[in-house]
């Protein structure tokens, strides 16, 4: 799939502008702060509904505006789809094919992008959270389902949670309760791990065919999903939720103690070995950047899997950040097949001679100039 | 220059309906000025009598003049089926149903701990005390809306009520009558081939 045209209205320090873009790699060039990455959050958040910058929508909406507007069409194999997404200080509207859809995650999904940031870089390297956040992102948008469950899971989290404090400071007292959301979290928490486990196999084959070729066989990449419970009980979804009903049981007074749920796919990890070593503890920068740049290389190849179609690719300001060798295979690895949109301020960093026929956008203070 | 004293209280007393904003709440007032007495006159006193005329029933939770309610006083109803719904206007939509003929209980909420409402404030202890005086209901169903606090509240029930050796039943999720396939979303349709039944 690619993004074929995008029109914005009152987006960020984008009064109003209209572009038509390439099937295959368009370069977003301009100084600093003259809304390059603005122009990505915009695709981001036309493909997801969300920023990946700002979790206020308000900070979307031009200073002088109430409103914001993100228009778009998809071009897929066989067909179109115009998406919109309307943002104002109320709450957001998102129509595909102009329908209203009820719910966002029927939204999501329409458009698949993969944005590669420098702090991606850190995706080895970086807090637990931050991997969860990733595993959740990516694959929410190839799987409503998983989708579904993780926010059912997060209301449900927040209930037992709050249920906690509560009994800890004897404002409740029944215990029945408890296990009822123990229960419901337990389940919905099985079928999010189960499914985290499952793409992440098939994730982790592609990344270790990249990670090999850039390191020229040398490097061999797997991944460790990180969980309290015995690797015989993430045999099925029943198992799974056994295993976790089993841990609130056993730790109740430990979660009672803390007022807070100790277990569950928002607590788990996932790491990375290069040759069964650590990267995160062991790996020298070189092969934590490879790694991720690795694990986001092998998404393309995931989504393709998944959906069917390649996901739209969004750099931000990476290059610059990747030396020559990884520039090189990031860039004939998306060639042809990806359409990619990249931010930078210099064509000369840009390892030009690879890429062919770019077309390229000048912009200067929230405007385009041809 | 400000309104007269009785068309700002009344513009302040429509605002505090729900949905309605002070736009509303404007235009509402005027057309109340222009209205028949007689009609405004009938408009107020149906106001007070909400208040004075009704109570809730002892039995079931629902409103009613007299208590117990119509339904509780009914005895040609089935006396062996308790169904369980979140809030009064729910058996009015089941009462149009006309398929059920059994009885009710209002639960006035769900479970919500991030809203405060734990098992003590919402009427399950009245439920279970009925169910213990009441030997003759054999079945409870429980039509809790599909969210996670409505699963969490049938779930809760059926822990209370089971060892009672009393059914308890939750209703079906799935496809709504007399639509598309091709619209359904993906969660109903997948809770409409787990439920699937035999013909």
């Amino acid at each position: 799939m690619y993004l074929r045209d995008m029109s914005l209205r009152h987006f960020r320090n984008y009064e109003s502008v209209d572009m038509t873009f390439k099937n295959g790699i368009n370069i977003l060039l301009g100084k600093n702060a003259q809304g390059k990455t603005s122009l990505l959050e915009a695709i981001y958040v036309l493909a997801l509904a969300r920023s990946h910058r700002t979790s206020s929508d308000r900070d979307l909406i031009n200073w002088d505006a109430t409103a914001a507007q993100v228009l778009g069409c998809v071009q897929k194999q066989s067909t179109s789809v115009p998406l919109e997404l309307d943002l104002g200080k109320t709450g957001k509207r998102a129509k595909v094919n102009h329908l209203e859809q009820a719910k966002l995650s029927q939204y999501i999904g329409q458009l698949n992008v993969i944005l590669f940031a420098p702090e991606d870089l850190s995706l080895v390297k970086g807090s637990p959270q931050v991997r969860r956040r990733f595993i959740d992102m990516e694959f929410g948008q190839m799987n409503s389902r998983y989708l579904y469950n993780l926010s059912q899971y997060r209301t449900i989290l927040k209930q037992r949670n709050r249920y906690l404090k509560e009994l800890r400071n004897h404002k409740q007292s029944d215990l029945v309760l408890l296990d009822v959301l123990s229960d419901q979290l337990a389940a919905f928490g099985a079928e999010i791990i189960f499914e985290r486990l499952k793409l992440l196999k098939e994730l982790e084959h592609w990344a270790a065919a990249v990670h090999k070729e850039i390191s020229q066989g040398k490097e061999r990449l797997t991944f460790k999903y990180v969980n309290p419970l015995e690797p015989e009980q993430l045999a099925s979804t029943d198992s799974i939720y056994e295993g976790l009903k089993a841990l609130f049981e056993q730790k109740r007074e430990k979660e009672l103690f803390q007022r807070t749920t100790l277990f569950g796919p928002h607590r788990d990890d996932l790491q990375f070995f290069v040759n069964d070593k650590n990267v995160s503890t062991f790996g020298s920068q070189g092969q934590q950047r490879t790694a991720a740049l690795s694990v986001k290389l092998a998404e393309i190849n995931l989504m393709k899997e998944e959906t069917g179609e390649y996901p739209v690719l969004l750099l931000d300001d990476v290059l610059s950040e990747l030396d020559d060798s990884r520039q090189t295979h990031l860039l004939t690895a998306i060639q042809d097949k990806v359409q990619t949109f990249l931010t930078t301020t210099s064509l000369s960093g840009v390892a030009r001679q690879l890429i062919h026929d770019p077309k390229v956008f000048h912009i200067e203070n929230g405007k385009l100039l041809e | 220059m400000q309104y007269p004293e009785p068309i700002a209280k009344l513009i302040d007393s429509y605002m505090k309906l729900p949905g309605i904003g002070s736009k509303t709440a404007t235009r509402l007032a005027f057309y109340t000025l222009d209205m028949d007495e007689e009609d405004v006159n009938g408009f107020a006193k149906s106001l007070m009598s909400t208040k004075k005329d009704l109570t809730t029933c002892s039995i079931c939770g629902n409103i009613t003049e007299q208590d117990p309610c119509e339904i509780c006083r009914d005895k040609t109803r089935d006396q062996s089926q308790v169904l369980v719904v979140e809030q009064v206007k729910d058996i009015m939509v089941m009462e149009r149903m006309r398929d059920f003929h059994g009885l009710y209980h209002v639960l006035n909420g769900v479970l919500s701990p991030i809203e405060g409402k734990g098992p003590e404030d919402i009427n399950i202890a009245s439920l279970l005390k009925r169910l213990q005086v009441n030997k003759e209901i054999h079945e409870v169903i429980v039509a809790t809306n599909a969210t996670p606090e409505g699963e969490a509240t049938a779930m809760y029930i059926a822990r209370l009520v089971k060892p009672a050796g009393i059914k308890v039943t939750r209703l079906a999720h799935g496809l709504s009558v007399g639509s598309d396939i091709e619209y359904a979303d993906e969660m109903t349709l997948s809770k409409a081939v787990q439920g699937r039944t035999e013909i």
